[in-house]
C-alpha cells in the first residue's frame, strides 16, 4: 500500500466506523404495576390533594395536582380514567387566588387577588362562599381544609360546611360525612393515596397560636390516629393498595421564613435589643402571662439560627415596628368579623395602647397571630410526630406505601432539590416550589411531590412507573 | 475535542495540561503515538518525546521536523431519568495538533526542541432542548502549550530532559439556558481567555540494553485562571434585571500534575512494545468556583462541587516494521475516571473508558506520513436523582444515563535531518 491510498481510505475508514459510532441507550423498559392494580384510583386529602395553590383552588392548580399527575403514570400500567372536580374553563380561576403583581422598590414582591372568572354561585348562611356544583363522579376527593377530625362530622358537606366538600357531596345525602363518601368510593377502588391531617397543625401555626377558632386548634394525637385508622381500614377493606403520606413540618414553609430573617436584619441594623409580643390567645393587660420578651437574635433567620418565626401575613405590619399606633390591631379586630364599636373593648381586653411603640413595649406589644414562637412551635411538633407515628404504623401494618413527606420537606429546606440542572428550594417565590401561600406546592412542587409518591410504590409494589419531568411544571408565575 | 479533553476539563473549564494525556484517555500529542495506545514515556520513538518524556529527546537518534493533526469525532447519547427520550449531540468535530522541532549535534550528547500541543480543547454541543440545558447548553474550550525542551544524555544509557510548559493561548466558552418560571428559557454565555501560566515537564529515560528502555516523567499542575471574562446574557425579563446583571466573571481550574512510567521491549530490530501508567492527581480539583461582578440568580457566586480522586490509566502498545518504509501500530488503553459517581457533569460526562487505536508509518528518505485512528469507548454510566440528592449536587447537573464514543482519526507528515 502506499500514502496516497491511504490519504484516500482513511476518509471512507473514518465515516464507516462513525456510522457505527453512535451509541445507543436501551429505551426504560415499559411501565409495569407490580402487585398493584392501578384501575381504578381514588384520592383522599386536603388541599394539597385537591391540586390547592397560591391560596386558591383554581383549574390550573386541579390539573396539575399530585393525584393527576399519579394517575397520567399510573396510565401507563394499567390505570383508568382519573375524575376531578374540575372548574369549568369559563370559571377557571375558581375561588379565587393570589396573583403576583409586582416587587415593590425594596425587592419585596406585591401580590393582588385574582376576582374574575370565578366559580362562586352564592353565600352560604354564615356568609362564606357556596361553590359551582360538581354531580359527576370524581376519583379525586381532595377538600380544601378538611382535617382529619372532621372526617366524620356530619354536614360538612352541607352548605353550613366546607365549600369544597359542599360542592362534590349529593344533593339528596347532604350529611354525609367524608368517612362515608370515602367508604362509598373505596367499595370500587383498586388503588388510593390518603394525605390528610396537614390541617390538624397547620391552623393553629398560620394563625401564631392566636386563635381559638375550631379551624384553628390543634387536633389530639388520640383522636387523630382514631380517626386516621377508620379511614386507612376502609380503604383497605375490599383489598385496595395504596400509598400514604405523613405530615411535614410546618416551620420549614416560606410562609415562616420569609418574613423573619429580613426583620432581624433590619431590627440588628436598627440597634434594637428585642421585641415584646404576645403569646396564645388568652387576653390580659401589660404584666399578664401573654407578653413575651424575644431576642432579635432569637428570630430565625435564613441559616436557621434563632427560634421565632414571623408569619407571611406579617409582611404588611413588621416596618411599623418602633412606631405607635393601632393599624396592626384594626386589621386583627376587622380579621374576627366583629362589629366595628366593638374595637375599644378588644384594646382593653388586650391592654393595648396604641400610643406606646408598637412590638417594643408591653403596652403595645406585636400580635401573636404573626409570630409562632418557640412554645408554641413546641407544641406543634409534638402533635405532629404524633400524628407521623400514628400514620407510619398504620402504613407499616397494612402493608401500604409510605411517602414520608415529613423527612422529604426536611431534606428540600435544608438543601434544596435541584432537577435537570434547575435550582429549586424551600425559598419564598425564587424557590419555584412553594406558590405565594407559602403553604401550597406550585405545578413545579406537585410534579416533585408526585415523583415522591411514585417512587414509595414502585419500591413498595415492585412497579416500574415512570417519573415525570418536574421542569415541564412552572414554579411561581411572574409578572 | 476531544472529548478528552473535555474530561480533562473537568469541568468546565481549560482542562488540562498536557500532563492530561495521563489521565485524559484521548492523548494525541505524537501521531506515533497515538497509533500505540498513546504509550511513549518509556520510548524514544520521534520528537513527540518532548510531550511523553522530555528526558527520552536526547536518546531520539534523528533531529528533525514533524506536524500532526487529528480530528476528534464524538457521539453521544443521553438519557434523563424524567424524561425518555434519547438526546444526542449536535455533531461537531475539533482538530488538535502538534508541532515538534528537535535540534542539536550529531553526535552530541545534548538536543534542544520546542514543542507546541493542543491536549485540551473540548467541544461539546447538546441537543437544543435537552434535559440538561439549564446545567449546560455548549462548551468550547481551547488550549495551546507551548514547551521548550533541552534534553542531556549522561551516559550512553541515561539521559534526562525537561522544561517549562506554558499555557500560550486558553479559551474558554461556557452556555446554559435559565429557566425562569413562566417566560421562556433565558440563556448565558460565558466567554474568556486564560490568563499565560508556566509550569514544567521533565523526565528521565534509562535504556539498559538495546531490547530494553525505562522511563519516568512528571507534568506539574498549572491553575488556569480566566479574569474578567465575558459573561452576556439574554432573553431575561426586564422585571428581573437585578437578578442578571452579571458582565464579568472570574474562575481558576486547576489542572493536575501527572506522574508516568513506562517500560519499552524491543525483542527484535523491529518490533518495538511499550506499557506506560499515568497517574494523574485529580484530587486537586474539589470545586469549580464561579465569580461574577454582579448577581447570576441569587448571588454573584456559583460553586460546583467536583471532589475528583486521583485516577490511572494503563496504556499498551506497539509497532512492527514492515518493510523498509512501511511501520504499523496498534494498541489500547483503560483510563479510570477520576469522577464520583453522583458527581458526573455535561461539561466532562465521563465514565471509565477504552480505547483502541491503530496506526501506520511510510516513510520515504527523510520525509515520513504517519496515520493513526483511535476509538474510544466511553462506558455507559448512570446517575440517580437520588445519587445527587445524597451528595448534594442536584442543584447543578442532570440525572441520567450517558453513553459516548469517540473516533479520531489522525494524519503526520516529519521531516529529519
Amino acid at each position: 500500500m502506499n500514502t496516497s491510498a491511504l490519504k484516500k481510505a482513511l476518509p471512507a475508514l473514518a465515516l464507516l466506523a462513525l456510522a457505527g459510532c453512535q451509541p445507543e441507550l436501551d429505551a426504560p423498559a415499559p411501565a409495569t404495576s407490580g402487585s398493584a392494580n392501578f384501575s381504578r384510583y381514588i384520592a383522599v386529602g386536603n388541599s394539597l390533594t385537591a391540586g390547592y395553590s397560591d391560596g386558591g383552588l383554581y383549574l390550573e392548580g386541579q390539573l396539575n395536582s399530585y393525584p393527576n399527575l399519579l394517575a397520567q403514570q399510573f396510565k401507563l400500567a394499567g390505570g383508568g380514567d382519573f375524575a376531578q372536580p374540575l372548574f369549568t374553563d369559563a370559571q377557571r380561576n375558581g375561588s379565587g387566588y393570589l396573583r403576583l403583581a409586582g416587587f415593590d422598590a425594596s425587592g419585596s414582591p406585591i401580590t393582588a387577588p385574582v376576582t374574575t372568572s370565578l366559580a362562586i354561585r352564592g353565600a352560604s348562611p354564615t356568609g362564606g362562599p357556596l361553590y359551582t356544583r360538581y354531580d359527576a363522579a370524581v376519583n379525586n376527593l381532595g377538600v380544601p381544609g378538611i382535617r382529619m377530625d372532621n372526617v366524620q362530622t356530619p354536614g360538612y358537606g352541607s352548605v353550613a360546611g366546607n365549600p369544597y366538600f359542599e360542592r362534590i357531596t349529593p344533593t339528596t345525602n347532604p350529611l354525609e360525612t367524608y368517612f362515608q363518601r370515602v367508604k362509598r368510593e373505596a367499595a370500587t377502588a383498586t388503588f388510593f393515596s390518603s394525605w390528610l391531617g396537614n390541617n390538624d397543625v397547620l391552623g393553629y401555626s398560620t394563625s401564631g397560636g392566636a386563635s381559638t377558632a375550631a379551624t384553628n386548634t390543634i387536633t389530639r394525637t388520640d383522636t387523630f390516629t382514631l380517626k386516621a385508622t377508620r379511614i386507612i381500614n376502609v380503604l383497605t377493606a375490599g383489598g385496595a393498595k395504596g400509598v400514604i403520606s405523613t405530615i411535614p413540618d410546618v416551620s420549614g414553609i416560606p410562609f415562616f421564613t420569609t418574613v423573619g430573617p429580613r426583620l432581624r436584619t433590619s431590627l440588628s441594623a436598627a440597634g434594637v435589643p428585642g421585641l415584646v409580643i404576645t403569646t396564645g390567645a388568652a387576653t390580659g393587660g401589660p404584666t399578664s402571662a401573654n407578653r413575651k420578651t424575644i431576642a432579635v437574635s432569637d428570630i430565625r433567620d435564613a441559616g436557621g439560627s434563632g427560634r421565632q418565626l414571623f408569619t407571611l401575613t406579617s409582611s404588611p405590619f413588621v416596618g411599623l415596628i418602633g412606631r405607635p399606633g393601632g393599624r396592626v390591631w384594626r386589621y386583627l379586630y376587622a380579621q374576627s368579623g366583629q362589629p366595628a364599636a366593638g374595637f375599644p373593648l378588644f384594646l382593653t381586653a388586650f391592654g393595648v395602647d396604641t400610643t406606646k411603640a408598637l412590638g417594643v413595649t408591653a403596652e403595645n406589644p406585636f400580635p401573636s397571630a404573626f409570630v409562632l414562637d418557640d412554645v408554641e412551635q413546641a407544641t406543634v411538633a409534638t402533635a405532629t410526630l404524633g400524628y407521623n407515628t400514628a400514620l407510619r404504623n398504620l402504613a407499616a401494618t397494612k402493608g401500604l406505601a409510605l411517602f414520608d413527606a415529613n423527612i422529604f420537606f426536611n431534606q428540600v429546606a435544608a438543601s434544596g432539590y435541584g432537577t435537570n440542572g434547575v435550582t429549586n428550594t424551600a425559598s419564598y417565590i425564587s424557590g419555584n416550589l412553594f406558590s405565594l401561600d407559602g403553604v401550597h406546592p406550585t405545578p413545579r412542587g406537585y410534579a416533585i411531590i408526585a415523583n415522591e409518591i411514585i417512587k414509595a410504590i414502585n419500591a413498595q409494589y415492585g412497579s416500574t412507573l415512570p417519573y415525570v419531568n418536574p421542569n415541564t411544571y412552572r414554579g411561581v408565575t411572574l409578572p | 475535542m476531544n472529548l478528552k479533553s473535555l474530561l480533562l476539563v473537568g469541568g468546565a473549564l481549560l482542562s488540562g495540561t498536557a500532563a492530561s494525556a495521563g489521565g485524559f484517555q484521548v492523548t494525541l500529542a505524537g501521531q506515533k503515538n497515538n497509533g500505540m495506545g498513546g504509550v511513549g514515556v518509556g520510548l524514544s520513538l520521534d520528537q513527540a518525546a518532548m510531550f511523553y518524556n522530555p528526558g527520552a529527546l536526547a536518546m531520539v537518534r534523528e533531529r528533525g521536523v514533524q506536524i500532526g493533526g487529528n480530528v476528534t469525532l464524538a457521539r453521544q447519547s443521553f438519557r434523563g431519568q424524567f424524561g425518555s427520550d434519547e438526546r444526542t449531540l449536535r455533531n461537531s468535530i475539533v482538530t488538535p495538533f502538534n508541532l515538534y522541532a528537535g535540534f542539536g549535534p550529531a553526535e552530541g550528547k545534548w538536543r534542544l526542541g520546542i514543542a507546541v500541543y493542543t491536549p485540551f480543547g473540548s467541544k461539546l454541543q447538546y441537543a437544543s432542548g435537552w434535559e440538561g440545558r439549564y446545567s449546560l447548553t455548549d462548551i468550547d474550550l481551547k488550549s495551546v502549550f507551548v514547551q521548550p525542551t533541552v534534553s542531556y544524555a549522561i551516559t550512553d544509557q541515561l539521559s534526562i530532559g525537561g522544561g517549562p510548559v506554558i499555557l500560550a493561548y486558553g479559551a474558554v466558552n461556557l452556555q446554559k439556558d435559565i429557566s425562569i418560571g413562566n417566560y421562556p428559557d433565558g440563556h448565558v454565555e460565558l466567554d474568556g481567555k486564560a490568563e499565560h501560566k508556566v509550569g514544567f515537564n521533565a523526565g528521565v529515560f534509562f535504556k539498559p540494553s538495546d531490547k530494553l528502555s525505562l522511563g519516568v516523567s512528571y507534568r506539574s499542575h498549572i491553575d488556569a485562571h480566566v479574569k474578567d471574562g465575558t459573561v452576556t446574557i439574554t432573553n431575561t425579563p426586564t422585571a428581573l434585571a437585578s437578578s442578571f446583571a452579571a458582565t464579568k466573571f472570574d474562575v481558576t481550574l486547576p489542572l493536575p500534575a501527572t506522574t508516568s512510567i513506562g517500560v519499552g521491549v524491543m525483542p527484535n530490530d523491529k518490533l518495538t512494545l511499550g506499557f506506560d501508567v499515568n497517574f494523574v492527581q485529580w484530587s486537586r480539583y474539589k470545586t469549580l468556583d464561579f465569580t461574577f461582578d454582579q448577581n447570576l440568580g441569587t448571588s454573584n457566586k456559583s460553586t460546583s462541587k467536583r471532589y475528583y480522586q486521583d485516577a490511572l490509566t494503563f496504556r499498551l502498545g506497539g509497532q512492527y516494521k514492515l518493510t523498509d518504509g512501511l511501520t504499523v501500530r496498534a494498541g489500547g488503553s483503560y483510563d479510570n475516571s477520576p469522577v464520583k459517581d453522583g458527581y458526573v457533569t455535561p461539561e466532562t460526562p465521563d465514565a471509565d473508558r477504552v480505547s483502541g487505536t491503530l496506526g501506520a508509518t511510510y516513510s520515504f528518505g527523510k520525509f515520513g506520513v504517519d496515520l493513526s485512528a483511535q476509538y474510544v469507548s466511553i462506558k455507559k454510566r448512570t446517575q440517580t436523582q437520588n445519587e445527587l440528592l445524597n451528595n448534594g449536587t442536584s442543584l447543578d447537573r442532570v440525572a441520567g444515563t450517558y453513553k459516548t464514543n469517540i473516533v479520531i482519526p489522525g494524519i503526520g507528515f516529519n521531516y529529519n535531518f
